[in-house]
């Protein structure tokens, strides 16, 4: 028999480009946004520690966002203040 | 700027669907094992340090284009086994349904559940996979969950209002906390298409509840793409899932409707959508006065593993005609039963374990840092934020519906 697809079709998505990644990280800006999810500031402080002693970064600053279940509310604030962002997403 | 997203393996389906949903598929991923919540700080750090060689590349290198997944590129119709039971094993196989048994949407019966509806009309676009809500690709899953076109206003009006931004739809199908939209129908909708708000009104029984409700998950599922397991990450969930639906029980309530309360006209018919837990008895024999009653919902609301303590949120309180009947005999307004439960359903910082406590204070500062240990703690903002309707049989028994807390309640009218 014949029969409808139930999900329907897919919600357009615009796709966009990724900004260019910098070739070396010695002497960039890290900005690191928590996402608030229990010690993901132990995991992503650790890895920022990681980045300024293995990869030569310049300065690191932190963020977190008001929950993990919202999106954060400073994003241009971020972006205006780092080469690179590490984030978590979820667990 | 140049974004890398650290996030568990169990987790990475939902991370690479949140990413998709933006238009951003190849934006660069690091795993670290799961969990980390819960663990001791050092077994992260060390995760981390794992990670950190990874992190550096991810950074400095441009990442492959990813393709988009097979499923946005087929036909609307499609053919599927004629037995009945082949074609509860292809609807399971496709990952269409819920475990339970599905009527085929056929063309002909998703024609009837639309009637002289506009099958293109887009009624939302629901997280997080994102799909396009229309009218027909609701009323096919209506077909599958059972439903008839009576109940098409409903699933849609229902669909509409998990969709408004204040609901947090992408948090409430993603989370590991076990939320499902219940749906709550008010005004004279409800007797005309027999929803059941009395015996067993959060039971099975009658088919309005049972399909309404089941659309309505089969809708988040399917068009929604919230899949349990990979983007659904609900870490047990809870029977609600399959379908979870009531009617306010207009005639039994000493109070205006739910409706009312939230700014529509008190002979209208709404839906409201609240993101909640499974419901949880107060068995209340005894009371006969409303500060007892309070006592007794309030004790049974104020547990330590509740969201509400440290995302406040909106619980909701249902009470069985018998406990409202108390509060009515005493001359109490539904705003004193929310103020009073607002003020006793708290719970004391002292009570709470200090490895948690430490969480509050990280999540919430405001409410937990240097509190003293004999603050109690509400469940919610303000006692208006407290949800109160009216439903159920004979007996002596209310439930208690904690929330997800990161959403709020949805009011919409049906249209008819």
């Amino acid at each position: 028999m014949e029969i409808l697809r139930p999900p329907g079709a897919a919600a357009e998505v615009s796709v966009r480009t990724l900004a260019a990644r910098p070739r070396t990280l010695r002497d960039r800006r890290v900005a690191v946004l928590d996402n608030a999810k229990p010690n993901a500031d132990a995991l992503l402080n650790s890895l920022a520690d990681g980045l300024v002693r293995q990869a030569g970064v310049a300065s690191v600053r932190r963020w977190r966002k008001p929950s993990a279940s919202r999106p954060a509310d400073n994003l241009e604030e971020i972006a205006a203040a780092a080469d690179v962002v590490v984030t978590g997403s979820a667990d | 700027v140049p974004t890398v997203v650290v996030t568990t393996v169990a987790f990475e389906a939902l991370a690479l669907t949140a990413a998709r949903a933006l238009g951003l598929a190849d934006l660069p991923r690091v795993t670290v094992p799961h969990p980390i919540g819960g663990i001791e700080r050092g077994r992260v750090v060390a995760y981390a340090a794992a990670a950190v060689p990874r992190l550096v590349e991810a950074l400095i290198t441009t990442p492959a284009p990813v393709a988009a997944p097979a499923d946005e590129r087929v036909d609307a119709r499609l053919e599927a086994p004629d037995g009945l039971e082949e074609f509860q094993e292809f609807v399971w196989i496709q990952g269409w349904g819920d475990g339970l048994p599905v009527l085929p949407p056929t063309p002909k019966r998703v024609e009837r559940l639309l009637g002289s509806a506009c099958p293109d009309d887009v009624i939302a676009i629901l997280p997080p996979r994102p799909g396009r809500a229309t009218r027909q690709a609701i009323a096919v899953n209506a077909a599958l969950a059972g439903a008839d076109a009576e109940h098409m206003p409903i699933i849609v009006a229902a669909v509409r209002a998990v969709a408004e931004p204040a609901f947090n739809l992408q948090g409430v199908l993603t989370t590991t906390h076990p939320c499902a939209p219940l749906t709550i129908v008010s005004g004279p909708v409800a007797r005309r298409v027999g929803i059941n708000g009395a015996e067993n009104a959060l039971g099975s029984g009658v088919r309005a509840n049972a399909v309404i409700g089941r659309a309505l998950q089969l809708v988040l599922l399917n068009v929604g793409g919230a899949r349990p397991g990979t983007v659904d990450r609900a870490t047990l969930g809870h029977p609600g899932k399959f379908t979870y639906c009531l009617a306010e029980r207009a005639d039994a309530s000493p109070w205006a409707p739910l409706h009312a309360d939230r700014g529509f006209a008190v002979d209208a018919s709404c839906v409201t959508v609240c993101a909640a837990e499974a419901p949880h008895n107060v068995n209340d024999h005894g009371s006969s006065r409303p500060e007892a009653l309070i006592a007794m919902l309030a004790g049974t609301a104020a547990t330590l593993g509740t969201n509400h303590l440290f995302a406040g949120g909106e619980p909701l309180v249902v009470l069985g005609p018998e406990h409202a009947e108390v509060f009515a005999r005493a001359g109490w307004s539904k705003d004193a039963v929310k103020r009073a439960f607002w003020e006793h359903a708290r719970v004391r910082v002292d009570r709470v374990p200090a490895e948690n406590l430490a969480r509050f204070v990280a999540v919430r500062p405001e409410t937990f840092r240097a509190a003293p240990p004999d603050r109690g703690v509400p469940l919610s903002a303000c006692a208006e934020d407290v949800l109160v309707i009216v439903a159920g049989g004979a007996g002596k028994h209310s439930s208690i519906v904690p929330g997800f807390g990161w959403s709020r309640a949805v009011t919409v009218r049906i249209d008819e």
